[in-house]
């Protein structure tokens, strides 16, 4: 198939194209330069057009979901639209955490292209590439849990980087992921005697390795290795009053490790979420922002990357393999939780959460989020999340660049509608940056894309895959600063007016229009077959003993990710 | 005032839905478009018309000048008065699953037994049930820590197990029995029962009063006896009679107040 | 006792998924002579007896009931078309079943029920849904079985007596191996059960704690009282001394990793779901002290994996009605054994399953009222009502599926030896029918 997408105003920042009025031409799934005389036309003359959203972080499928969906069904009452015979689409259901075909719908007629699955425990990842199978529209990577693996800290604990290398290279093969993911490092582990770690620097129980420890391992790992992504890291102590030093820390501690050549993104860590992790304080009673320390180091650092985790005062659901915080939570909110630990991998836990804008911490989170949007000078350092659905589900996005857009808009929620910590407790009112159309095509597409190492995506250069969207918005007649305009931007980039994926129409006029397949996103580390075999044979006999599982009933085979894109990594090529 | 007779033609096996007939949905309503409003059986879709005999006499300026009479063999007829605000349903015998679920206002008088569910989320208005009701009455959506929330459930019979789960505010009278673990994660509201209840009372609830006048199987070990009052004044209304007062239950460091008439 | 005798075999297939129970059983070794089943190793006697006895009383050829009451052989076509004109002049079509059977069918069933607002059902209805209800209303801390091998040093069975029904489960995932915090094994660890009974279970206890059937609740309260720092005002709770009560709250608070876990012998007493909904509590409030996770002891090898599917589809566990075009949930209403002894269903199919066996009389009754469809491996009681019979295969040795144990752990259960001629998959079975309907319907 064959298309021009006709007149548009296109902001794609990767290629320097900042609102020209362009023809974007798309062919076999691709953008061309020229296409034959039968391409089909769309004329969108005047409108919004983008790259595919990317998201980089949210939680779509996988264990922590099937236990939300399964003990939350208040919730999915709360999200249940039917639809009439012959629609493509069907019923969608749930409001913080969707049912799979439901996460799909939405995030496409959003105009996302792309959502990374940010935690998937390596023993239970045929269900999140179960689950992927029944979302539709969407390129999903998945990140891997690595950061309280027994076998990387027994070999962090021996400081042999060599194995842990081959272990990684392994293991993201055995869990089809796509790159290394961190979550609280040692402290979930610790979590298996109902313990934490307290910090960057205070050892795990049994193996006393500490968080420092398993993220600079890792982190080299990963640059040895030369995956397209680099670590993507949830620090130690999110959510407690005092954490922003620990966060500095993290974000400092791995700033000497040099970066692979071979890869296209800027940065050796990914923080994400960093909202959660900026609190100052010793308790929610004298708790403030430490956002202005961490963004001043943003600002002058050039090896990390981070996205935010806005929050967007709903009641929503919050999951994460840090579980001891999710019963740290449960203490403070009473409110049912769910936890689930892993042998030898990790643990997880859920809870909801209700954010209200008139709850003072509610508040002062919503406005330590906006500080970074607001205070990173860079954009190219930042994606656009709400740790969906932790902070808040992802049909909130829009909704959250509203906040960012206008000033009025963002006056008007601090004036008269939050809690006045949100002021009092941060430094908020000190920014008075609007995003343009460009900045916002950066934080949810071309920069997340390049964080990402997806050099196929988040930009409409010739070759790029035909992952576009089109927003029913008249760029050059619509003032986005204006408050009165946010619902309409709102509502407008909620449903957009054209979701094309690999150049196929997937959404029109804010309607699903087609279903297809979502594709496994996966990284295959090359040239180190033999020695990962090596490795098995070493330590099959401690895998068998200590998981429940065979280790040849482990591996996620070719039956759970059909269709795959599968990334083949060269570790030999000098990095 | 306006008032729309219903009566079923005939019994029917698969359960009637009947979400979609409310005063505020149909006091506008000429007799044509009553006729064809659509209730769900199974999985067809039914015209009023087709199971019931329609009349309507009288007209109504607001919902609240409404009322919806019922007849004949209601026994599978459910969601009758869902989501209901305004105005008045009478039910003249026993009624289905759901009966003033999530009702926020207006009045509903079944004449008869009511299924489970019967009040469930209520947020408002009055709930009037002459017979006996089953399992979960005033209760909550399952999974939701949220229950019933404001209104008034009288019930004139007996009660089935967990009466009012959740509930946070409301009133609730029983003039029978009640089964086990009436009130169960109660946060807030009032229950009476003048009958009998079988055991545990109070299960894990925080907040919230229940009077119990006749005699109480096993009181639960997280209740701790306090006194005993003789006409005590409870919920702004004197009780008669001699009464223990229990507070629990404690294993949710609960402060709900338990009173067992002598 | 004898040995039996060495047994002949040309192939060995190894690392395979035992399709009984919850435990699924990934180490089985099948033994094959002529690409046929002649031996099992690993496998517990029920594990091993159901494969071994596999060709007794086997469904071979679809069959359709006459006008005389007789089972008939027919062709697939005439079956199925049969099935599908039933199925699309239903006005309350119930399905129920799925413990035994691969996720990837479940899925093609769910897209059935889709199509036809049917309601969806499996096992959980009669056995652990009111844990999942539980887990909905307070809570769900649970763990993988590794966790408990691995680092557990009190161990406790509730309501449960898995050296009969889940032979395995004490030997292989939780008490006796060897964990890598616990390297003695059984010695490193307290092993205790509640239960009315003297089980086998209880007998091989370090300690039994026997209390009165349909009293867990207030049991559990009593428990949790002392845990919270409250006193005991009887003497016996639930038949039990106060002070045994204490000495096990002083086990659970001193413990370094505790498991429990818990059976049918709570949720289908007295206060049902509300048993577990203390226990849950329980759990919450000893994690203030000390590591504790529970498990319910799921039956069927994949019935956890129809609540995952469930989930992943609509949202919701099981008990779903389709029949308004978006899926609903409410128990006592869209559950199985409700709507049977409400006599609403006009149209019932079980696939791998057998509800004669299940279901209480009164709702059998229902069956023999309506149309009855059999989609399974082999005769039961339940192939004598039904009307419609589809002969199916074995997942995990006929077919190959996904499966997910009771402690949510996926694992793809391969196939061994081909299938019977003219029996199908479930799968395929489902996918044939949901087609006929699609045409029905009018799409394409």
């Amino acid at each position: 198939m064959e298309y021009i997408i006709k007149g548009g105003i296109v902001f794609d920042p990767l290629n320097h194209i900042d609102g020209e009025q362009k023809d974007i031409l798309i062919k076999d799934g691709f953008i061309t330069d020229k296409v034959s005389p039968k391409a089909k036309i769309l004329d969108v003359t005047g409108k919004l057009v983008m790259p595919g959203g990317v998201d980089l972080h949210s939680h779509i499928a996988g264990p922590k979901l099937a236990t939300g969906r399964l003990y939350r069904p208040e919730d999915t009452r709360r999200g249940i639209k039917t639809f009439p015979k012959g629609s493509v689409q069907g019923f969608e259901t749930g409001f913080s955490i969707p049912s799979c075909p439901t996460t799909g719908y939405r995030y496409s007629k959003m105009g996302y292209t792309t959502v990374t699955e940010a935690a998937v425990p390596p023993l239970e990842a045929k269900h999140a590439h179960e689950e992927i199978d029944s979302i539709p529209n969407l390129d999903i990577p998945t990140l891997t849990l690595f950061g309280n693996n027994w076998f990387m800290l027994k070999y962090v604990k021996e400081n042999n980087l060599e194995d842990l290398t081959l272990f990684i290279s392994k293991w993201l093969k055995l869990a089809k992921g796509y790159g290394i993911k961190i979550v609280n490092p040692c402290g979930s582990e610790a979590w298996g005697w109902g313990k934490n770690v307290n910090g960057l620097d205070d050892p795990e129980p049994h193996w006393h390795v500490t968080g420092r420890e398993v993220i600079t391992a890792l982190t080299k790992v990963n640059e040895k290795l030369g995956l397209p992504h680099s670590v993507h890291v949830h620090t130690n102590d999110l959510g407690h009053p005092g954490n922003y030093e620990t966060t500095l820390e993290t974000f400092d501690c791995v700033k000497h490790i040099k970066k692979n050549k071979n890869v296209n993104r800027n940065q050796v860590i990914h923080c994400t979420h960093v909202q959660f992790h900026a609190y100052k304080g010793t308790s929610w009673r004298d708790v403030s922002s430490g956002a202005t320390e961490l963004i001043d180091y943003i600002n002058k650092s050039k090896h990390m990357t981070c996205d935010i985790g806005q929050i967007t005062f709903d009641e929503t659901t919050t999951m994460t393999a840090d579980a001891p915080m999710e019963y740290d939570l449960f203490r403070l909110t009473g409110l049912k939780w769910a936890n689930k630990d892993i042998e030898v991998e990790t643990a997880s836990g859920l809870i909801p959460s209700i954010y209200s804008m008139k709850a003072p911490v509610s508040a002062f989170q919503w406005a330590v989020g906006l500080e970074f949007f607001l205070g990173i000078k860079d954009l190219w350092k930042i994606g656009l999340t709400t740790d969906s659905p932790n902070g808040g589900p992802f049909i909130r996005y829009p909704r959250l660049l509203t906040w960012l857009m206008s000033n009025q808009k963002l006056n008007d929620m601090l004036d008269n509608q939050v809690h006045n910590w949100a002021t009092n407790r941060t430094d908020i009112t000190s920014y008075d940056r609007e995003y343009s159309w460009n900045d916002v095509a950066i934080v949810t597409r071309a920069n997340t894309a390049k964080i990402l190492g997806l050099t196929d995506r988040g930009h409409l250069g010739i070759g790029a895959k035909a992952d576009v969207s089109i927003y029913d918005i008249d760029v050059n007649d619509f003032d986005t600063t204006l408050m009165s305009n946010a619902e309409i931007i709102e509502k407008k980039l909620l449903n957009a007016l054209y979701t094309i994926k690999d150049g196929e129409i997937v959404v029109k006029d804010g309607q699903i229009t087609n279903l297809v397949k979502s594709k496994h996103l996966w990284c295959n580390v090359v040239g180190l077959e033999e020695e990962e075999e090596q490795l098995i044979r070493k330590i099959k006999p401690t895998f068998n003993k200590y998981y429940t599982i065979k280790y040849e009933n482990y591996g996620v085979t070719n039956h759970y990710i059909k269709p795959d894109t599968r990334f083949d990594i060269n570790c030999n090529k000098q990095g | 005032m306006k008032i729309i007779n219903l009566k079923l033609k005939e019994s029917v096996k698969v359960a009637l839905e009947f979400d979609n007939v409310l005063p505020e949905l149909l006091y506008d309503k000429n007799i044509q478009q009553i006729n064809d409003i659509i209730i769900y059986q199974g999985n067809k879709e039914r015209f009023l018309s087709e199971l019931f005999e329609i009349k309507i006499s009288g007209d109504a300026e607001n919902p609240d000048d409404c009322k919806i009479v019922l007849d004949g063999d209601l026994h599978r007829i459910k969601y009758i008065g869902n989501n209901m605000a305004h105005g008045t349903i009478i039910a003249n015998g026993d009624v289905d699953l759901h009966v003033a679920a999530m009702m926020s206002g207006g009045h509903i008088i079944v004449n008869g037994d009511a299924e489970s569910y019967a009040g469930r989320e209520m947020t408002g208005g009055l709930l009037e049930i002459k017979g006996n009701v089953k399992e979960y009455c005033g209760s909550s959506y399952i999974g939701e820590w949220r229950g019933m929330n404001g209104g008034t459930i009288i019930i004139g019979g007996s009660c089935g197990k967990q009466l009012a789960d959740c509930m946070l505010s409301g009133n609730i009278y029983i003039k029978g029995d009640c089964d086990i673990l009436a009130g169960i994660h109660m946060s807030g509201g009032y229950i009476e029962i003048e009958g009998n209840v079988t055991s545990w009372p109070g299960g894990q609830m925080k907040k919230g009063v229940i009077v119990i006048k006749g005699n109480v199987g096993e009181v639960l070990q997280g209740f701790d006896y306090q006194e005993s009052i003789c006409h005590p004044l409870i919920n702004g209304k004197y009780h008669i009679g001699q009464y223990d007062l229990y507070i629990g239950d404690s294993t949710t460091r609960g402060k709900g107040q338990l009173w067992i008439k002598r | 006792m004898t040995e039996s005798e060495m047994i002949e075999y040309d192939e060995i297939v190894r690392n395979c998924c035992c399709s009984y129970c919850g435990n699924n059983c990934d180490d089985i070794t099948y033994l094959l002579k002529d690409k046929k089943i002649v031996g099992v190793r690993h496998a517990c006697r029920l594990g091993a007896s159901k494969i071994i006895n596999d060709t007794d009383q086997r469904l071979l050829n679809p069959m359709i009931r006459n006008e005389e009451g007789i089972l008939e052989e027919t062709t697939w076509d005439i079956a199925l078309d049969k099935v599908t004109q039933l199925l699309s002049a239903s006005m309350r079509p119930l399905f129920y079943g799925w413990g035994e059977t691969s996720v990837e069918a479940i899925k093609k069933g769910i897209v059935l029920a889709q199509q036809t607002g049917a309601v969806m059902d499996n096992q959980s209805t009669i056995c652990h849904g009111a844990s999942i209800q539980a887990f909905q209303n307070v809570g769900h801390p649970v763990m993988t079985l590794g966790e408990v091998k691995n680092r557990s040093d009190v161990i406790i069975y509730i309501g449960t007596n898995p050296m009969d029904d889940h032979p395995r489960h004490l030997t292989r995932y939780t008490t006796f191996p060897e964990g890598f915090f616990r390297q003695n094994g059984r010695e490193d660890r307290l092993l205790i059960t509640l239960d009315p009974k003297y089980t086998n279970t209880a007998k091989i206890s370090d300690k039994w704690i026997q209390f009165n059937m349909n009293e867990d609740y207030s049991l559990f309260n009593a428990i949790r009282t002392i845990l919270n720092g409250g006193k005991l005002k009887s003497d016996k709770i639930a038949g039990v001394d106060k002070e045994e009560l204490y000495d096990l709250v002083d086990i659970m608070k001193n413990a370094e990793c505790g498991s429990l876990f818990f059976g049918l012998g709570l949720t289908q007493t007295l206060a049902k779901q509300r048993n577990v909904d203390v226990l849950i509590q329980l759990i919450e409030d000893l994690n203030k002290y000390t590591k504790w996770s529970m498990l319910p002891m799921r039956g069927f090898f994949n019935v956890n994996g129809f609540n995952i599917a469930m989930t992943t589809e609509t949202g919701y566990p099981y008990g779903v009605d389709f029949a308004r075009g978006y899926p609903r949930y409410m128990v006592g209403e869209t559950t199985t054994i409700d709507l049977l002894n409400r006599r609403e269903p006009d149209f019932f199919m079980a696939v791998a399953a057998d509800p004669v066996i299940q279901f209480p009389g009164y709702s059998i009754k229902h069956l023999t009222q309506i149309p009855v469809i059999q989609v399974d491996t082999h005769w039961g009681p339940y192939t004598e009502i039904a009307d419609i019979v589809l002969p199916s295969t074995r997942v995990g040795v006929e077919t190959e599926g996904t499966g997910y144990r009771m402690d949510g752990i996926p694992l793809f259960m391969k196939k061994v030896i081909d299938k019977p001629e003219n029996c199908h998959s479930d799968e395929w079975i489902l996918h044939q029918l949901n087609e006929r309907i699609k045409k029905i319907n009018g799409d394409t």
